[in-house]
């Protein structure tokens, strides 16, 4: 999400800190609600460059909600037509952020190096964290864990000092790398780095992955009581803001944690759980999670 | 767990996995289109290069489900984990007699599970 407003029009300009701030904290549904009276606005007023700026902050936001299939073209036609850098560095960003979101990482990685690109030309400093951040989460996904690194520590370069949720979430990404590293005390300290703040800005909807990633940290190092606390608030968490990929993780992780703390009843609880919602048909698995520790297979950035 | 021994772990997976593709009579293409992912990630994961999300591990499961018991099996036989490792030492550091009690008590509480489900009409007889 952008900051830069210079010739929008004045109702446009008013609505702009609104969905910025919703963007920031998390509160999409609210966002989006706001963007669409902003598209109103900005094909009312007809300045190209404006209906632009809004279609691709909402997409940004819809993506994030899941219905992104249907901006995707809108932002492709965007970049394509190539009228002005910022606009098409966000449509690549955004395009990027889709596909890291259905897991297609090496188009991602495309849209994303396009959109660090269009950032270096535009000397836009969070726009550079931002893209090497998503560059990272690509890698990441892909098990390239030193590369991933590498370009979350960039982005953290990039990104300005003062907290806020994005720099949350690059401590987050960093964190979790270190981890399964097996650097866990600057991993422990990367990921309550980015709770604190994310706590600060009452982000709970990106509360969820540093939840996870702490339960993980913790189980790595045999603190089942703390990864059991971290697990629980991440799951409650995803089933309150209906993020079903989290759901997973958290129910695997619980089981897991359950499991090497010697509480079989409710391992066995949590992976059937895991196993009815979302694998119905694979119902030899609360079992072979019982007899297997996955643990150093699953990648909860993938 | 030193992270030598993950790695190691990793690795055998992915054995594991090429073995059951190759006694499948499946080139990496075309598992790696069952899977839905890129054949490049299908040969890292062989090389144990590669973790892979909740989603794709279970579908390589549904895959091979035939081979389940065995899947893991090498993998299962190297995860312990640090609790297993506190329970044994708690366990050797117990005077015989005790270790004695414990074992029959596991004997007891394996025979009253297997009972419970009904899995072992040898232990009704």
């Amino acid at each position: 999400m952008r900051q830069d407003t210079e010739g929008g029009h004045p109702e446009i300009d008013d609505l702009k800190p609104l969905w910025h701030l919703a963007v920031e904290t998390g509160r999409l549904e609210e966002a989006l609600e706001i963007l669409d009276r902003a598209l109103v606005l900005a094909r009312a007023h007809g300045d190209a460059r404006q209906i632009d700026f809004v279609i691709c902050d909402r997409a940004a936001v819809a993506i994030e909600l899941g219905h992104g299939t249907a901006e995707v073209p809108r932002l492709r036609e965007i970049l394509v037509r190539n009228a002005d850098i910022a606009n098409c560095r966000v449509a690549a960003y955004n395009i990027a952020r889709f596909h890291e979101l259905n897991k297609d990482h090496k188009k991602a990685l495309f849209y994303a190096r396009i959109a660090r690109d269009r950032s270096e030309l535009l000397h836009r400093r969070d726009w550079l964290a931002s893209s090497h951040n998503l560059i990272g989460n690509t890698l990441l996904a892909e098990s390239f864990v030193d590369r991933a690194l590498e370009e979350y520590e960039r982005a953290l370069e990039f990104m300005p000092l003062e907290p806020s949720p994005a720099r949350a979430r690059i401590l987050d990404n960093l964190g979790y790398c270190r981890v399964l590293q097996g650097r866990y005390r600057e991993g422990f300290s990367f990921l309550y780095q980015s709770l604190r703040i994310l706590r600060r800005f009452q982000a709970e909807r990106y509360q969820i992955s540093i939840r996870l990633d702490l339960c993980f940290a913790h189980l790595e190092t045999g603190r089942y009581r703390d990864a059991w606390r971290h697990g629980v608030a991440a799951l409650e968490l995803a089933e309150k803001l209906d993020e079903p990929q989290s759901e997973k993780n958290a129910l695997y992780l619980l089981g897991e944690t359950a499991h090497l703390s010697g509480d079989m009843e409710r391992a066995r609880g949590y992976f059937a759980r895991l196993q009815q919602t979302f694998f119905p048909e694979a119902t030899y698995l609360p079992g072979f999670l019982l007899a297997v520790d996955v643990r150093k297979l699953v990648n909860l950035h993938a | 767990m030193a992270s030598a021994d993950k790695v190691r772990q990793i690795q055998l997976v992915g054995k594991k996995i090429r073995q059951l593709r190759k006694e499948h009579k499946l080139t990496q293409v075309e598992l790696s289109q069952r899977l839905g992912i890129q054949q490049s990630d299908l040969s890292r994961m062989e090389q144990g290069e590669y973790r892979v999300s909740l989603d794709t591990l279970f579908r390589i499961l549904a895959e091979f489900q035939m081979s389940i018991g065995e899947f893991f099996e090498d993998v299962a036989k190297e995860s312990i984990t640090p609790r297993d490792v506190q329970l044994v030492e708690k366990f050797n550091a117990l005077p015989d007699e005790a270790q004695r009690e414990v074992e029959d008590f596991i004997a007891f509480k394996k025979a009253q599970g297997r009972r419970g489900e009904g899995q072992d009409p040898d232990l009704d007889d």
